[in-house]
């Protein structure tokens, strides 16, 4: 076991070429990259730049500000990922707006909140409903469930987005991709291997340390060879067709829709919503939520930082108004986030 | 006839706050100098006396391994164990919500007596409230304690030197799991209790092998990593953590990894971080892995004279990071 | 951007199944995967299984190190 580790290593640490910039998409494994000290092992020539799959991070102010209105001004209890409590809104967070009496839960699947809509009938439950491809079926099966079960008192407030639009998005800010894992484990790989076709090159990623280590150095051998290329080097979850039956299930009850990513802007066809036979579950409908425009911290660089276009500690608010505890941008809020994961694993220090 | 739940009358002061007092504490707590006057009359300790308060919230009140009782004994004694203090007195302040059922009141006094026992400690003096229904949850309680410091122990965070070994006397995270798994909000089941437990016994084992024993923490709020940060900063030292050196039990691993959390992070109610030098570390292990609540003792680290204030680690991968500060709400990390 | 578990499947029972991760147990739906029995191992995310896995293990990854390198 340990034979074949070292020599993925030892391809990353001895790699003496020219520059490779390298970006992990996914949130996760930003972090699991910081937490297992990779960064530490590469060789300059090597840039590891974290890219904008972390849902909470690239979720709009708006979406929070709909979010608090649903709480305290529409009295719904307000069921969510533990990521997105300390997201800060145009004036609050959920955190805050818990603080002023709103119901807000933390649940680990969407399931868990049609499960609490059952047994609290005399309140509307709203689920904040983020993620990309890996975790909005869930969602899409908790509408099944609560549908099947005549809830009436359960809806989403969908922020969905969906990958490829991205990966064309982001073209050219790195030279290699390492794709998510459990995106990819829904999709299916067709996407990212057409991406060949567009000189965009990467690799399915998983997320323990040897599937990282070993994903790096087929990035890096491959990137020596000079063409594009695509590997899957997560092989264990992720196949060529995907999750047949996620993928219909979300055909069945969503549709394409623009979406605004934060940092990013619209980008056209790049999120998902209910369709209008789903109307029921669909907050924004049932409620009649008004369009909100979010306003970020005009000081605040996570749409750059994102983007790869500057490094968290580029951000003149970063580490200094900005910080885990006082977060301005939604980067230093998730663990997943890059500007979090610069302050708190990064900085330098003698090893 | 005994009431079935405690009412407002029982923090009135009348006769049924008597009763309660009576029926209640008194059973449980009874020694020489625990009496109805308005304060305890006490032999002053020889040397130097630590002292110490401590709140108490929990929800649940029950939970696998303990309740709120034993959890105020072993918090205020273990406080006191830090400072190389034997517990001597402890005073203690129930607030009781209205409805409290009298029956598990017993149960925690009764909890609170045994373990009490156990520290070696007396409960000297006490005071109950009852406030309205909703307005605390269940039962708080506030201990306070009071202890002997033993000749020739000196030991404070701000006194970890370079060179210096840090232990940690078992595995880590276990109370903060089952309260996490005791609110039932993640539907997760584990075989998981709590470390709650009195460490004097523990702490006693240890001074009796060896008195050079620069930092004694328990890890409670926060976990053994927010121990290791407090002890950087007093001291102006650098931890240099070993990460796969650090006792889990799989269970609560397991928890963790389902959640996204970090079991570091996670609390302990049972747990030491002990800071010696080298030359001790061997001695105080081998009397850590005979206790009775320190049988995982392990070493897991070194203090640095590099690195000030900060705590890195060594990863499974034999890379080197900074263990992330901890703060805030514990939340779990699922998207 | 997912937290993935990768957990033992104990029992099933229409489309909701055990799993078991450690000792950490808990319910999550398998609605999603055909074909699934106890002892098989799943990737779990947001309280679904996505993926069933040919092994809890990831040593599999060095067979492709060895394919391709």
């Amino acid at each position: 076991m340990a034979g074949q580790n070292i020599s993925a290593r030892e391809i990353i640490t001895s790699y003496d070429g020219p520059k490779l910039r390298i970006m992990e998409v996914c949130g996760t494994h930003t972090h699991e990259i910081f937490r297992l000290g990779i960064r530490k092992l590469l060789p300059e020539q090597i840039e590891l730049i974290s890219g904008p799959g972390c849902p909470v991070c690239v979720t709009q102010v708006g979406f929070i500000d709909e979010a608090v209105m649903l709480a305290l001004e529409y009295g719904a209890t307000v069921c969510t990922f533990g990521d997105l409590v300390r997201v800060p809104g145009t004036e609050m967070s959920l955190a805050g707006a818990r603080a002023k009496g709103a119901r807000v839960q933390v649940v680990y699947s969407p399931l868990d909140a049609v499960t609490y809509a059952a047994e609290h009938p005399g309140e509307q439950v709203v689920f904040l409903s983020v993620g990309f491809e890996t975790t909005t079926p869930a969602s899409c099966l908790a509408v099944e469930q609560a549908a099947e079960q005549g809830l009436t008192n359960f809806s989403l407030l969908t922020a969905n987005k969906t990958m490829p639009s991205a990966y064309h998005a982001l073209k050219g800010s790195a030279d290699v991709f390492l794709y998510p894992g459990h995106v990819n484990a829904i999709t299916g790989t067709a996407l990212c291997e057409s991406l060949v076709d567009e000189d965009i090159s990467g690799v399915v990623t998983g997320f323990t340390a040897r599937e990282l280590l070993t994903a790096l150095a087929v990035a890096i051998k491959k990137s020596t060879e000079g063409k594009p290329f695509f590997v899957n080097a997560y092989p264990r979850v992720v196949t060529r067709e995907g999750s047949v039956e996620a993928q219909a299930l979300m055909e069945r009850l969503l549709e394409p829709c623009d979406a605004e990513w934060r940092g990013l802007g619209v980008i056209p066809q790049s999120g998902v919503r209910l369709r209008e036979a789903y109307a029921a579950y669909d907050a924004r409908k049932k409620f009649q939520l008004p369009e909100i425009k979010g306003r970020g911290n005009p000081a605040c660089r996570c749409g750059d930082v994102l983007q790869g276009k500057c490094k968290p500690s580029d951000c003149k608010v970063f580490g200094k108004v900005c910080t885990p505890q006082h977060p301005i941008g939604a980067c230093m809020v998730s663990n997943e986030g890059a500007c979090s994961a610069y302050y708190q694993y990064g900085g330098d220090f003698n090893a | 006839m005994r009431d079935l739940a405690v009412t407002l009358a029982h923090g009135a002061g009348g006769k049924q706050t008597s009763e309660l007092i009576d029926q209640v504490f008194k059973a449980h707590f009874a020694n020489p100098a625990l009496t109805a006057d308005d304060a305890a009359v006490l032999t002053a300790p020889r040397g130097k006396m630590a002292m110490t308060t401590d709140g108490f919230i929990v929800s649940p009140s029950f939970f696998p391994g303990g309740n709120i009782g034993k959890l105020s004994i072993c918090g205020t004694v273990n406080d006191l164990a830090c400072m190389g203090a034997r517990p001597l007195y402890l005073s203690c302040a129930f607030v009781i919500e209205e409805g409290f059922p009298m029956e598990k009141l017993e149960e925690i006094a009764s909890a609170m007596e045994k373990t009490a026992k156990e520290a070696g400690v007396q409960i000297v003096s006490g005071d109950t409230k009852v406030a309205g229904k909703g307005q605390v949850d269940g039962v708080f309680i506030t201990t306070t304690g009071v202890g002997e410091i033993l000749e020739g122990v000196e030991t404070s965070g701000a006194m970890a030197k370079p060179g210096d070994v840090v232990i940690v006397t078992g595995d880590v995270g276990r109370h903060g799991c089952t309260i996490l798994l005791a609110r039932e909000d993640f539907g997760i089941e584990a075989d998981v209790t709590s470390d709650c437990a009195p460490l004097w016994g523990t702490v006693q084992d240890m001074l009796e092998v060896t008195k050079d024993i620069h930092v004694i923490r328990d890890a409670t709020r926060g976990g053994v990593g927010t121990v290791l940060y407090e002890i950087a900063g007093q001291s102006g030292v650098g931890v240099q953590l070993d990460s796969t050196a650090v006792p889990v039990a799989p269970e609560v691993q397991g928890v963790c990894r389902m959640l996204g959390l970090e079991p570091l992070y996670l609390a302990c109610e049972g747990r030491l971080v002990i800071v010696t030098p080298k030359e001790e570390a061997d001695k105080v292990l081998e009397v850590l892995r005979k206790g009775k609540y320190s049988g995982n003792a392990a070493i897991i680290g070194e203090i640095t004279a590099e690195n000030p204030g900060r705590v890195i680690m060594t990863t499974e991968i034999g890379a080197q990071t900074v263990l992330p500060q901890p703060g805030g709400e514990l939340l779990p990390r699922i998207c | 951007m997912c937290v993935g578990l990768s957990a033992k499947v104990v029992k099933i029972e229409k489309g909701t199944a055990l799993v078991d991760a450690s000792g950490a147990k808990r319910e999550v739906s398998v609605s999603l995967l055909k074909d699934l029995e106890p002892g098989d191992y799943v990737m779990v995310h947001a309280g679904i299984a996505i993926a069933k896995i040919t092994d809890e293990d990831d040593s599999e990854t060095d067979l492709l190190m060895e394919e391709l390198l």
